[in-house]
C-alpha cells in the first residue's frame, strides 16, 4: 500500500500552502501567473540569487512536503522532470556563443537536470537514495513507478515530485511550431509528495498504483483497460478521470475513451509543461478530501480518481487515486 | 531474484564495438587525441569516436534529426541487443540515460539563431533527454517500459541500477540498460569554466593531477531474469549482484573530503550483494583526475578497504570523462574483466596522491577476477557503485 502523507504545489493556482486553494480554482487565462511564495523562507538569500525557478519552486515544495509529514529525512528524494533546468542551460549556451574568454560556472552546475534532487538532498543533508527521471511527458509517473519501488524494498517514506520551467525561448519555439493551442498558455510548476507505506493522521489519498508506457503499440483503450485489469477494477469503479493531453479536440477523444465516466481537464488549471500529471495528482487528492463534490454533478462523494496523461502522443501515463477509508 | 548480464555493448574513442575496445585496453593505447572538431576553443584533448554523424546515420539507417547521442547510443544498444527478439511472452523494456540529450543539434540551432543566420527548427525536437531515449527504443524495436534517468556522472550507473530494481521486484524481465552522452562545446566549456579541465593529459590517481579530459561514447547492457534466458536461451556473461546509490550531500559539484556518499554507496552495495570487502578482485574507479574526486574517491576506498585495497583502476585515461554513459561503458569493462581475468591498468599515473599513498595498476595484467566493484560519481553529490560477479 502507498500512502499520501503531504502535497505541495506551486503552480498558477493558490495552490502554495493554502488549505482553500480548491475554492479559489480558476482557469487559466493569458493572464494569469505563476503564484510564487516568499523563498526566503526556504532557501537562504545568498543561494537564492543564483537560483532559477525551477530549483526555487523544487525546493519549497520539498521543504513544504517535509514539515507537512513531519519526517525530517525521507528514505529517498526522487524526481521528474521533462526539460530540466532550462534557464541556467539556456544561460549558458548563450553564454558558450558570446563570451570568448572564460565563463561564469554557476549557470553550467545548475544546468544538470539532477540539481533540483541534489539540491533538496543539500539542503536536507539527507544521504539516501537521490534520482532523477527525465522521459519527456512521463517524468513524473517514472519518478513515482520508481518510488513505489523503493516503498517496495521497504523505505518507509518517499519525497517524490515533479518540476518544470517555461523560458521565453519557449515561447518562440512554440509560434514557430503554430503550437497555437499551447501559446500563452506554457507554465512553470511544481508538485511534491510524500509517499509512505504507512497511514496515518496526514494522510491524504491511497496511490493503487501508477504506470508509463512509451511508444504506445497498442490501443489507448487497450492501455486503460490492462491497467484498470491489473488493479482489479473495472472502468465504472472510476469515478473521475483527470487528463492531460495536448490540445482540445483530444477532449472528445478521453470522452469516448472513459465514457461514462466525467473527465476534467487537468492543462485548464495548471496550463501546459511536461510534468503536469504532478499537478494532476494534487488535484486528484484534494478532490478526494471535498466534502462537498463541485466537480461532478449528481454524484455521491468521490472515491476514486484516474490521471490519464497522454501529453505526449504516443505516450500514456496512468495513476491511479483513491480516498482513504475513514 | 537473480539479475544475469547477457549483453553487452559499447562504443567510445577506443573503439566501435567491444572487440576493438578490449583490444585497445590491452595494447594500452588512450582513444585521447588533440582535437580539431572544437577548434575555435583552442588546443584541446579529448576522446572522441572516430566516425562522423554521416557515417553513423549511414550505418545504422536511420532519419534525420537525430542527434549524435541517440547515434551513439544506437550503436551500443544494437551491438547488445544483439539477436534479441520481441517477445510477449518477456516484458521488455529500456532504460537510457544522458546529460547532454541533443544539445550537440540544440547548440548548433540556437548559435545560428542567435547570429542571425538561417536556423533548422527541426534539430531542436531532439533536445530533450526522453527524445534520445526514444530513438533507440524505437530503432530496437521496444516499447513499454522505455525511460530516461539525468545524474550527471553516475546516470548510467543508476540505469543499470534501476534496470536490476524492475527485474528484482518482478516488474520486467529483460531491460536494455545504459547510457550515452556526446561531445558537445555546452559540456566542454562548463568543465573548463570549472577549472577542472586538464589541458594536458589526464592523470587519474595522481599527485600532479589537474582534471579530466572529456569523451564521448555509450554502453549498453541486457540484463535478464531466469524466465526470459529460458526463452532466448540467451548465454549469461556475468551476473550482477550489488547496487546502491547515495547522496553526498556535501556541495552541488565538488565531492566530501571524508567521501561520506562514495562510502556509503559502496559499502551499501556490498551489503545488498552480501559480500565482504575481500571478495572483490578488482575495483574500476570513478577517477575523473580531477583533484577532488580522486582524493575523496581514494579517501572513500580507505574507509572501505582499509589497508587492504583491492586492485583499481580508472580507464578514464583511456576514453576520456564519457559523462553520463561512463557508468555504462566502465560495466562493460567490468564484464571483460571478469570473462577474461585482466586487470586494466591507469595510464598516465606516476606518483601516489600524497594524503592517501594509494598507487592504482599500472599494466594490463592476467589474475583471476571473480567480483568487480564499479564506482560511478556525480554532480549534485550523486554516488553509485555497482558490484559485477563471474558466472
Amino acid at each position: 500500500m502507498y500512502y499520501i502523507n503531504a502535497c505541495s504545489s506551486i503552480s498558477h493556482q493558490s495552490s502554495f500552502r493554502n488549505k482553500l486553494w480548491m475554492n479559489e480554482l480558476q482557469p487559466l487565462s493569458g493572464l494569469s501567473t505563476l503564484i510564487s511564495p516568499d523563498y526566503k523562507e526556504f532557501v537562504d538569500a545568498a543561494s537564492l540569487r543564483r537560483m532559477s525557478t525551477i530549483l526555487r519552486m523544487g525546493l519549497a515544495c520539498a521543504k513544504d512536503c517535509v514539515q507537512q509529514a513531519g519526517i525530517e529525512n525521507p528514505d529517498a528524494i526522487i524526481v521528474g522532470t521533462g526539460l530540466g533546468c532550462l534557464t541556467d542551460t539556456e544561460k549558458f549556451l548563450k553564454n558558450t556563443i558570446i563570451i570568448s574568454g572564460l565563463i561564469p560556472p554557476t549557470s553550467f552546475i545548475q544546468s544538470t537536470h539532477n540539481t533540483i534532487a541534489g539540491q533538496i538532498s543539500l539542503s536536507l543533508k539527507n544521504h539516501y537514495y537521490n534520482m532523477t527521471h527525465t522521459q519527456n511527458s512521463l517524468s513524473f509517473e517514472h519518478a513515482l513507478m520508481d518510488a513505489m519501488l523503493c516503498l517496495n524494498e521497504e523505505k518507509s517514506s518517499v519525497l517524490v515530485g515533479a518540476a518544470d520551467e517555461n523560458i521565453c525561448f519557449m515561447e518562440e519555439l512554440a509560434k514557430e511550431f503554430n503550437f497555437s493551442e499551447i501559446e500563452n498558455k506554457l507554465t512553470s510548476g511544481a508538485s511534491f509528495f510524500m509517499l509512505s507505506n504507512t497511514k496515518n493522521n496526514t494522510t491524504k489519498a491511497e496511490l493503487i498504483d501508477s504506470c508509463a508506457i512509451g511508444l504506445n503499440a497498442l490501443t489507448n483503450e487497450e492501455v486503460v483497460a490492462d491497467f484498470l485489469k491489473n488493479n482489479h477494477l473495472l472502468l465504472s469503479d472510476i469515478d473521475l478521470v483527470l487528463f492531460s493531453t495536448y490540445g482540445t479536440q483530444k477532449l472528445e477523444e478521453v470522452n469516448k475513451l472513459v465514457h461514462p465516466i466525467p473527465v476534467l481537464s487537468i492543462e485548464k488549471y495548471s496550463g501546459y509543461h511536461f510534468t503536469t500529471a504532478a499537478f494532476g495528482m494534487h488535484l486528484a487528492t484534494e478532490i478526494l478530501n471535498q466534502k462537498e463534490n463541485l466537480f461532478v454533478q449528481n454524484k455521491a462523494p468521490i472515491q476514486r480518481i484516474l490521471v490519464y496523461n497522454n501529453l505526449g502522443n504516443k505516450n500514456i501515463g496512468l495513476t491511479l487515486l483513491q480516498a482513504i477509508e475513514t | 531474484m537473480k539479475v544475469t548480464i547477457t549483453g553487452i555493448g559499447i562504443i567510445s574513442a577506443i573503439g566501435l564495438n567491444v572487440h576493438e575496445n578490449f583490444q585497445s585496453l590491452k595494447s594500452k593505447t588512450s582513444g585521447i587525441k588533440e582535437n580539431t572538431n572544437f577548434i575555435e576553443k583552442g588546443k584541446l584533448l579529448l576522446g572522441q569516436v572516430q566516425q562522423t554523424n554521416d557515417e553513423l546515420e549511414q550505418q545504422l539507417g536511420v532519419n534525420k534529426p537525430i542527434s549524435r547521442t541517440s547515434l551513439l547510443g544506437l550503436v551500443a544498444a544494437k551491438e547488445a541487443w544483439a539477436e534479441n527478439k520481441p517477445n510477449n511472452l518477456i516484458r521488455t523494456g529500456i532504460i537510457s540515460s544522458t546529460s547532454v540529450g541533443g544539445m550537440d543539434k540544440s547548440e548548433h540551432y540556437y548559435s545560428n539563431k542567435l547570429k542571425g543566420k538561417q536556423a533548422d527548427i527541426s534539430l531542436i525536437v531532439t533536445h530533450d533527454n526522453g527524445n534520445t531515449t526514444e530513438k533507440i527504443a524505437s530503432a530496437i524495436g521496444i516499447s513499454g517500459y522505455v525511460n530516461t534517468l539525468s545524474t550527471a556522472c553516475s546516470s548510467a550507473a543508476n540505469a543499470i541500477m534501476l534496470g536490476a530494481r524492475l527485474i528484482q521486484q518482478n516488474k520486467l524481465d529483460r531491460v536494455l540498460v545504459g547510457g550515452t552522452d556526446s561531445l558537445t562545446s555546452f559540456t566542454i566549456e562548463g568543465f573548463k569554466s570549472l577549472m577542472i579541465y586538464d589541458e594536458d593529459w589526464v592523470k587519474p590517481f595522481d599527485q600532479n593531477r589537474k582534471g579530466l579530459n572529456l569523451g564521448e561514447g555509450a554502453g549498453f547492457l541486457v540484463l535478464e531474469n531466469k524466465k526470459s534466458i529460458q526463452l532466448t536461451k540467451n548465454k549469461a556473461l556475468a551476473e550482477l549482484v550489488g547496487w546502491s546509490n547515495a547522496a553526498d550531500a556535501y556541495h552541488q559539484t565538488a565531492s566530501s573530503p571524508d567521501g561520506k556518499g562514495a562510502t556509503l554507496a559502496i559499502q551499501q552495495a556490498l551489503d545488498q550483494a552480501k559480500l565482504k570487502p575481500a571478495a572483490i578482485s578488482y575495483i574500476n574507479a570513478h577517477g575523473t583526475g580531477t583533484p577532488n574526486n580522486d582524493l575523496s574517491e581514494s579517501v572513500a576506498l580507505k574507509n572501505i578497504f582499509k589497508d587492504k585495497i583491492p586492485p583499481f583502476s580508472s580507464t578514464k585515461a583511456y576514453t576520456g570523462h564519457t559523462l553520463a554513459a561512463s557508468g555504462a561503458i566502465e560495466a562493460v569493462f567490468s564484464v571483460l574483466a571478469l570473462q577474461h581475468n585482466v586487470i586494466f591498468p591507469n595510464l598516465n599515473y606516476v606518483t601516489p596522491i600524497e594524503e592517501t599513498q594509494l598507487e592504482p595498476e599500472t599494466e594490463f595484467t592476467n589474475k583471476q577476477v571473480d567480483v568487480v566493484l564499479s564506482n560511478s560519481f556525480g554532480f549534485g553529490g550523486n554516488n553509485s557503485t555497482l558490484i559485477f560477479k563471474k558466472v
